[in-house]
């Protein structure tokens, strides 16, 4: 091989290492550049109203990723997500004549159940994650219609304090709410993921189950954990949504699933277990609600708006892909 | 030095037992359907073999994908695009053109597909990963083509699927030959010729496959193409029966996760290589007669629905035990 | 089969030999598989293709066989150059392969095998007849069939295709003697027809008998291409070896058990299936325990079964006298008893940190999941000090060479703790220096206390680090010899088996 043919592999395997090294940084740059386009297109999106938008879109969704995310982490997924954010916030808005207290725990209370029932479906039986959360999903569908008529027929409107958490904003209508849960929750599993055992051995069973179970680690308990989390996650970005809207119906999160995985992935998390941060699928989320509002003020409707998303997606994964393959 | 040979009746349900069991469960359940409801006629086989065409179409598609060790979560956004496609298309055509278009979409869905299957073997990005991402783009073609319900199609299309024209009828010799033939011409060629033997071979070990000399490549492409005709076959049949499209996504995701649940439940493993056509085609009828039959009971649709994601999530389970007690013995 | 013309640039005089490579090379990113290998396979020769484990046969048939790309190197056959970049290629130059790992797809049956590969049925079960496989039932899964079939049938499959070189990636050794025979039997037949076979083999005896040629490997390059002859069968360990065998013995000595130890792990007539068949051994503190087997014989089901892994049919088994009832290996590791298993990819979290593979073990109940072990940076430090691992490529376990990778594995325990190491060859694959690391280590585990049962493929290496050896057959204990008796003739024959000649060892 020729030195200068010897060179060109090198130059691109020291670009892919810097990608590799600083993820976020080129998730950062992606992040810039849509607001700045975004930007350009609406003058006014500049500013503490017209990103407050993209924030209560992002919040959300990114709550619901942190689930998403932790489970990717040990190479399972969680298709049940959006049901058990609806079926959260359906009982937290009829809850709400209760109070917002009663409203809140006993909306989570319905991501504890259904996430713990994946767990032990996962975790214990050895159901496939795709199978088991897809009939869970199927499962939460039949039962919140059948109670939206019968034991949760009534209140469809959330308390105010709820409406506040999902859509109000504080220092004079510029930050929302939503984006301190949403802070707090991202600081609890950054802060968790890393620097706890229960992060370590979430990375661990998804890099390599035999390992962690010779370790001694029972893998059932890690993925129990891992699936309460996750419904729990799911149930509070549940609430905010139908805090965002003001009240609730069945279609609340339908459209928050894929988004919810694709979040993960484009911030690097690898859906086969292992690799990934929070921080990255927080990058995600945000990059997905500059999309939203972008397309927003395009008027591109959902069609385009679906197929940005895919390309999105295809695009960040192929690159992670490469940038892995040229580090070899 | 080779084990007992096991009796061959013994072998052959060890084999064919999974594939075996959905059908004979499948009989049963039709049987208990016919007793529950006052009259049994060639109406409701006719309605059952035809409303259950596009997710058998979906879950064929779906089968041979993941026996090549792949997964497509694309299928239900290709099912509502050739749906919303073959509408906007066929509507007012004869039926010349309409079977054209029909040919026409097939194709060109197929193509696409097998595209998906290049990009997967070529970027080296989870199947899954790229199957989510091409089904938002699928679900956002359904909407460009056709932004609401609605379009059309041609009589004599909507006969070829339902046995009538208005798609209501007690004719149902075409709906079950259209779920028949496509099955047996699959299952058939999966495991009598090279092509589809190397389908197989990818899926159940991607590495010996490489050793001896199987281009793992091409049965990847050639499984998702066929993943991509099965899901556009869905789209036509839904266009015949209900004689228009529609294009929302809730429609492909809900047909998607069906899909899915169809071929495990047929017997076909996750994890490639494993399990037969067959199995699960009765296993998406099954899927589909359930409801039906939770109604004949007197359940409301929405409990039906609590039931048969429990029965999926039931059978699991117990398949999930019975594997991890052989391994034990092993 | 292509004309042979001499390939451009080639002089030849006289016929071109049927395959010859030059500087073959081969890395995986820090770590050298191949340095430069030379090669030359004449027309009706059968040439045996030698070197210790890691010496780069395996990587050598794999690039000949297409199956992964060299860095470097020419490869011709009849004298035209070659660039195999799948098997099919190599097929087609006339290369066929019999590789280690059984090329056949397990959920598949034989038929619909050998249809997917495009060979003549007939052939196939002609050469079959010939190996003594004649009655093979082709509508069989692959999956259901025992391990030596598979091997044959791989065989004949490629004897099939009419290859001009054969290639058969150490076939042998799962074969039982019979069958050994059957393969030579065929070996000798295609030399006669003048085509080629390339015999890669730890087996020196078999190498005498049979072959014309050999070329050794060490450390991936050419040491030595000899005749083979009866007498220079130590030459051939010489050249393989290189300078380690004196080196390593100058070693050996005998260290005593103090009396009146504790037996820390004893099994009585342990059984599972038909791999272990009543197996009872003791263990004591301080004590190295050698277990010598050859490929199969229940040695790795015994590991798994002492290491809580798996529960056993029958028999029972105690640790500090106390029968251990293990639903997972959590319950042997909470009594002391942990694995460094087989395969260190079972072991190693390739994604994560060296640190975080290490420290895995420390929270294996849920209590301590809610933090970080507060003394975690320090048993983790000497773990690595301790071991010296090249913590340079960190971040990701994967990227450590194979012997620092072994390192970790075995540092997870150090770091964790434990009363009863379960060693499964553990210098399968590593340099020379890690495995004396190791051995060292093991020693000096042993001297304070611990007890250590090591079981390893390299059966020379087992009087230099144990204290006692078994011999395991069939799943039972068939002999046991303190060190000095267990020359590797001595431990081969009563691995295999077969009683130990009257008057040596003991």
């Amino acid at each position: 091989m020729t030195a200068a043919a010897a060179a060109r592999p090198e130059s691109r395997r020291v670009a892919a290492r810097f990608v590799a090294d600083h993820p976020l940084l080129v998730l950062g740059t992606v992040l810039a550049v849509l607001v700045a386009i975004t930007g350009v297109v609406e003058r006014d999106y500049l500013s503490f109203d017209g990103l407050r938008n993209t924030v209560l879109f992002a919040a959300p969704l990114g709550i619901i990723a942190a689930g998403q995310t932790i489970l990717m982490l040990t190479a399972g997924i969680d298709l049940s997500v959006a049901m058990i954010a609806t079926g959260a916030a359906y009982v937290a808005g009829n809850q709400s004549p209760n109070g917002a207290l009663v409203a809140i725990l006993l909306g989570l209370t319905v991501g504890l159940a259904a996430g713990a029932a994946n767990g032990i479906g996962v975790g214990v039986f050895r159901v496939n994650p795709l199978i088991m959360t897809l009939a869970m999903s199927s499962i939460l569908v039949g039962l919140f219609t059948s109670w939206a008529f019968t034991i949760l027929r009534g209140s469809t409107a959330v308390t105010d304090f709820i409406r506040a958490m999902g859509g109000g904003a504080f220092w004079d209508n510029r930050i929302p709410w939503s984006a301190l849960v949403w802070a707090g929750v991202a600081a609890l599993v950054i802060v968790g993921l890393r620097a706890t055992g229960l992060g370590r051995m979430l990375y661990a069973i998804g890099d390599n189950p035999v390992a962690v179970r010779l370790a001694g680690v029972r893998a059932w308990q890690v993925l129990l954990a891992a699936y309460v989390l996750s419904g729990l996650f799911a149930a509070l970005g549940g609430i905010l949504l139908a805090g965002k809207a003001g009240a609730v119906d069945l279609q609340l999160a339908a459209n928050f699933l894929l988004p919810s995985v694709a979040a993960a992935v484009i911030g690097g998390t690898s859906i086969f277990g292992g690799v990934g941060t929070y921080s990255g699928t927080v990058f995600g989320a945000l990059i997905l609600g500059v999309l939203n509002s972008l397309l927003t003020f395009l008027d591109a409707g959902q069609a385009v708006q679906q197929v940005v998303y895919g390309v999105i997606v295809l695009g960040l994964a192929w690159l992670y892909s490469w940038v892995t393959s040229l580090e070899e | 030095m080779f084990a007992t040979p096991a009796a061959p009746a013994r072998l052959w349900l060890r084999r064919h037992g999974w594939t075996a069991g959905v059908w004979l469960l499948l009989v049963v359940l039709v049987a208990w359907y016919a007793t529950l409801i006052p009259k049994f006629g060639s109406f409701q086989v006719t309605s059952i073999a035809k409303n259950s065409l596009p997710i058998v179409f979906l879950s064929i598609g779906q089968a041979v994908v993941v026996i090549g060790g792949g997964i497509d979560l694309g299928v239900g956004g290709m099912l509502i695009m050739t749906n919303a496609a073959a509408a906007q298309l066929m509507d007012g055509q004869s039926l010349g053109v309409v079977l054209l278009i029909a040919v026409g979409v097939l194709a060109a869905t197929a193509l696409l597909n097998g595209l998906v299957g290049w990009i997967i073997n070529v970027s080296k990005v989870p199947d899954i990963v790229v199957t989510l991402a091409t089904g938002f783009i699928y679900s956002g073609f359904a909407l460009m083509i056709l932004p609401s319900p609605g379009g059309g199609t041609a009589g004599g299309f909507r006969y070829l699927f339902t046995g009538s024209d208005s798609g209501i009828g007690t004719n149902f010799w075409p709906a079950v030959v259209m779920v028949t033939l496509p099955t047996a011409l699959v299952a058939q060629w999966l495991i009598r010729t090279r092509t589809g033997l190397s389908i197989y071979a990818t899926g159940s070990d991607r590495n010996a496959s490489f050793l001896s000399g199987v281009r793992t490549f091409r049965a990847k492409v050639v499984a998702y193409a066929v993943g991509g005709a099965f899901a556009a076959l869905a789209g036509l049949a839904t266009t015949a029966l209900t004689g228009s499209g529609d294009p929302r996504f809730s429609i492909g995701a809900n047909a998607m996760l069906n899909s899915v649940a169809a071929i495990v439940l047929g017997g076909i493993a996750l994890t490639g290589g494993i399990g037969s056509v067959v199995g699960a085609v009765a296993a998406a009828i099954i899927l589909f007669t359930l409801n039906p039959i939770l109604t004949a009971i007197g359940f409301d649709p929405n409990t039906s629905q609590v039931i048969k994601g429990g029965l999926i999530v039931a059978v699991m389970m117990v398949a999930g035990l019975l594997e991890l007690r052989r391994r034990r013995r092993e | 089969m292509p004309d042979a013309a001499p390939g451009p640039g080639n002089p030849v005089t006289g016929p071109p030999p049927l395959l010859s490579a030059r500087g073959v090379a081969k890395r995986y990113g820090s770590v050298v598989a191949l340095r430069s290998a030379d090669l030359v396979v004449q027309p009706g020769e059968i040439h045996a293709l030698l070197g210790a484990n890691g010496a780069g046969k395996s990587t050598l048939v794999k690039i000949l066989a297409g199956v992964i790309a060299g860095d470097a190197g020419e490869i011709a056959v009849n004298g035209a150059p070659v660039r195999p970049r799948a098997p099919s290629d190599a097929m087609a130059a006339g290369l066929a392969t019999v590789f280690q790992d059984p090329a056949l797809i397990p959920d598949l049956d034989v038929g619909q095998n050998l249809r997917l590969t495009r060979v003549d049925e007939a052939a196939v079960r002609e050469w079959l007849g010939r190996i003594g496989l004649g009655d093979l039932d082709f509508d069989a899964k692959v999956r259901e069939l025992p391990l030596p079939v598979l091997r044959l049938l791989d065989l004949a499959r490629a004897l099939a295709h009419d290859p001009q070189l054969l290639m058969l990636d150490e076939i042998t050794a799962a074969l039982p003697a019979d069958q050994a025979e059957h393969v030579f039997a065929v070996m000798r037949e295609w030399k006669a027809r003048g085509r080629s076979v390339l015999f890669i083999t730890h087996r020196l005896a078999e190498v005498m008998r049979i072959c014309d040629m050999a070329t050794v490997l060490r450390d991936g390059g050419n040491v030595a291409t000899v005749a083979p002859s009866a007498g220079d069968q130590q030459d051939l360990v010489a050249a393989m070896l290189g300078d380690v065998v004196d080196e390593a013995a100058a070693e050996t000595a005998t260290h005593a058990v103090p009396p009146g130890a504790p037996v820390v792990l004893e099994t009585r007539d342990l059984r599972s299936t038909d791999r272990v068949n009543g197996v009872s051994l003791r263990l004591q503190a301080g004590e190295i325990l050698g277990i010598a087997a050859l490929e199969g014989q229940g040695q790795d089901r015994l590991f798994d079964l002492l290491a809580g892994d798996r529960r056993p049919d029958g028999g029972e088994i105690l640790v500090n006298g106390q029968t251990l009832h293990a639903r997972s290996p959590y319950d042997a590791i909470r009594q002391g008893v942990v694995l460094v298993p087989a395969d260190r990819l079972m072991a190693l979290l390739p994604q994560r940190s060296v640190r975080e593979n290490l420290a895995a073990p420390l929270y294996n109940t849920v209590g301590r999941w809610f933090g970080l072990a507060r003394d975690e940076k320090e048993r983790v430090q000497r773990a690595i000090d301790r071991l010296s691992i090249d913590t340079r490529a960190q971040r990701q376990a994967r990227r450590l060479s194979g012997g620092n990778q072994q390192k970790v594995v075995v540092g997870r325990w150090l770091a964790a703790g434990f009363r009863t190491l379960l060693c499964f060859d553990p210098t399968r694959g590593i340099d020379i220096q890690t495995k004396a690391q190791i051995y060292d280590l093991l020693r000096e585990l042993a001297d304070e206390g611990a007890a250590v049962l090591l079981y390893t493929s390299e059966l020379q290496e087992i009087p230099l680090v144990c204290d006692r050896v078994l011999v395991l057959y069939g799943g039972a204990v068939v002999d046991e010899m303190a060190p000095l008796a267990a020359t590797e003739e001595a431990l081969l024959t009563a691995a295999h088996g077969l009683a130990r000649p009257v008057g040596r060892g003991g």
